[in-house]
């Protein structure tokens, strides 16, 4: 009984699914048939009956068939999960000149509307998953459509032939009914393979996606460097710089002072002796902020034992592996540890965390568990946003589950060859 | 007192040769590299060493494995290690044989030059010398805090001058406090702490061995 109704569930499931594949993959073909209709109606000798068909193809089919592509990648999408990546080039910035024209990447505009507009068909024009879309909506009506077909046409048999007296039709109604039971629950699934083999971005979109988003990371890097590199050199010149010249005229100062006033000399060295342990705090604070110390002594294991002892919380480390990484790589897992464990402080009002660090068939595995409140989320600008950039640098990634109440577990993985 | 000095910046290593034949003590022998040092601490075996945590070859901890190496062959051979930052972990290697006879300060120490001096005395004689910020960062640590709670503020004072090795007497003077009122401290900080009574100069490095050592 229970097979009999899950069976008749998936019939219906599939001959609604059959019916979608079918409508979507013929919407072009449609427009076809309607300008040949169009022509004949319109007769032979009239100038119309060839030019009116004819703009209506040319219009009609490039107009269809993104929005075709869109929805077959849906459908797939939501029945089956497998999610064929769209891959279509995106808009850069539409940025103001200081003449008041908009640049869009192509050209200057007067209003930010038509750069826009320009930038879009620009793009269209050039992107080469415009011809794969053409190409799919060519090929889908022959392959998905062709065997979606199966369940509605046979049931249109069915209908139109029980309802004829005469036996044969009869007869032929019934196979109708047959097919459309027999085929329904399958016949949506070729959308599947047909959509992976012909929707998805070619080796060269791939490639040139993969350029794209290499050149916004480098561009980031520079970015993120300079700034790092701009900080440091605030922190000397306002930090250590200043107070060795400080250091130094009050050196100067006690000098002179030697002989007429000792004891103001003495306060003097005094202050001298002090200036000196605040700025050697100083530069070692700048220091551990850029590499800290045990991390370029001892690598990455270690460095992270050493922060667990430091830290508030209570922090168990378990690594059963001996590894030296590449030293950009240890830095930003530390620090990538580092920024976690503190959020969890910091945020999350944690107790206790929990830092794994194993090797998996795909590189370096680094979890970090800890008993917080949870709610952390990847916001744009935010922390976890920068430590993601930081690790895509290398490949790598950064997966975080949060959910309210606690706990949160983020997992770092970064491929590594050895 | 005999001393060797390792140290690879030369200014450095020449500054505190000044320093501590200004007070009288015998620079024996200096190293600028971690296999230099190892060797001048087996040849000469000096009353106390100072050493470099970071040296060549290889600028890593290169001294302090030295360090810890040398007291592997040479039980108990009293060395203080300066270093530009403090480690725990460091500093727990250090007293992990828990023979005594060492210390950890920041390079900056030797600013104050007394009390750098009174540490290198102290740690020859056997007793420890720990930098106050290695001590507040163990104080302040997650675990060893809970077991701390049952501490006053003052016990709790006591203890972290304790851990830098300082005796009765100058514990007294840094907190303004009678011999007899620090006794009575140490006497109840030890019972908090679970340390049972045996030689009395041995239980005050356990106090501090007891904190470090904790795995």
């Amino acid at each position: 009984m229970r097979q009999l109704r899950s069976w008749a569930a998936s019939v219906c499931t599939g001959f609604v699914r059959a019916c979608a594949v079918l409508v979507v993959s013929m919407l072009v073909p449609a427009v076809w048939a309607g300008a040949v209709a169009l022509g004949i109606w319109w007769g032979a000798g009239n100038p119309w009956s060839w030019t009116a068909p004819c703009v209506l193809v040319c219009v009609g089919t490039p107009a269809l068939s993104r929005p075709v592509c869109r929805m077959f990648r849906h459908l797939v999408a939501r029945w089956t999960t497998t999610v064929v990546p769209a891959g279509y080039q995106e808009a850069g910035p539409v940025t103001r000149m200081s003449t008041g024209y908009w640049w869009n990447g192509f050209g200057y505009e007067r209003t930010s509307r038509d750069a826009l507009l320009d930038q879009k068909w620009r793009i269209r024009l050039r992107d080469p998953a415009t011809w794969r879309d053409l190409r799919f909506t060519a090929i889908a009506p022959f392959t998905a459509g062709a065997v979606a077909v199966l369940p509605p046409a046979g049931a249109a048999t069915a209908v139109l032939g029980l309802v004829r007296p005469e036996p044969a039709a009869r007869a032929i109604g019934l196979l109708g009914l047959a097919v459309a039971l027999a085929t329904a629950p399958y016949a949506w699934r070729c959308a599947e393979p047909v959509a992976v083999r012909f929707l998805r971005a070619s080796p060269a979109m791939a490639l040139a996606h993969r350029v794209d988003e290499l050149t916004a990371q480098r561009a980031d890097t520079t970015v993120a460097q300079a700034a790092e590199i701009r900080r440091i050199e605030r922190d000397l010149h306002d930090g250590a710089q200043a107070r060795l010249v400080g250091l130094g005229l009050s050196l100067a100062t006690a000098e002179k002072l030697m002989e007429t006033d000792p004891d103001r000399a003495r306060a003097l060295l005094r202050e001298a002796r002090a200036g000196a342990a605040t700025s050697l705090t100083e530069l070692r604070e700048l220091v551990s902020g850029i590499s800290p110390p045990v991390l370029n002594e001892r690598g990455l294991l270690a460095a992270v034992r050493a922060f667990a002892l430091d830290s508030p919380l209570d922090v168990t480390v378990e690594a059963e592996l001996r590894l030296r990484l590449d030293p950009p790589i240890e830095s930003a897992l530390y620090f990538g540890i580092a920024e976690l464990v503190t959020n969890a402080v910091k945020h999350a009002r944690a107790t206790r965390a929990r830092i794994v660090v194993s090797r998996d068939a795909t590189g370096l595995v680094v979890d970090v568990e800890d008993d917080g409140r949870g709610g952390a989320a990847v916001r744009p600008g935010g922390g976890l946003a920068g430590l993601r950039r930081r690790l895509a640098v290398f490949d790598g990634t950064l997966e975080i589950t949060s959910p309210e109440g606690g706990p949160t577990r983020a997992r770092m993985r970064v491929p590594c060859g050895s | 007192m005999r001393i060797v000095i390792a140290e690879d910046l030369y200014l450095l290593r020449d500054g505190m040769v000044r320093l501590i034949e200004a007070y009288g003590h015998e620079v024996v022998a200096t190293a600028a590299t971690g296999p230099e040092t190892l060797e001048a601490l087996l040849t000469w075996r000096p009353d106390v060493a100072v050493v470099d945590v970071r040296m060549p070859p290889a600028q890593s901890d290169e001294g302090l494995r030295a360090a810890l190496a040398a007291r592997a062959q040479v039980p108990g051979l009293p060395v203080l290690v300066l270093s530009q930052h403090v480690e725990q972990l460091y500093a727990r290697e250090l007293l992990a044989d828990g023979s005594g006879g060492v210390g950890y300060l920041l390079k900056e120490s030797v600013f104050d030059a007394d009390q750098f001096i009174d540490a290198l005395e102290r740690v020859a004689r056997g007793g420890t010398a720990m930098d106050p910020a290695v001590i507040a960062k163990l104080l302040a640590g997650g675990p060893s805090r809970r077991r701390l709670e049952g501490l006053t503020a003052r016990e709790h004072s006591v203890l972290a001058l304790m851990a830098e090795g300082l005796s009765n007497h100058a514990i007294g003077r840094r907190l303004f406090l009678s011999d007899s009122a620090i006794s009575k401290y140490t006497t109840s900080l030890f019972g908090k702490l679970g340390i049972t009574d045996d030689d009395h100069h041995n239980r005050r490095v356990r106090a501090v061995l007891t904190y470090l050592n904790r795995p």
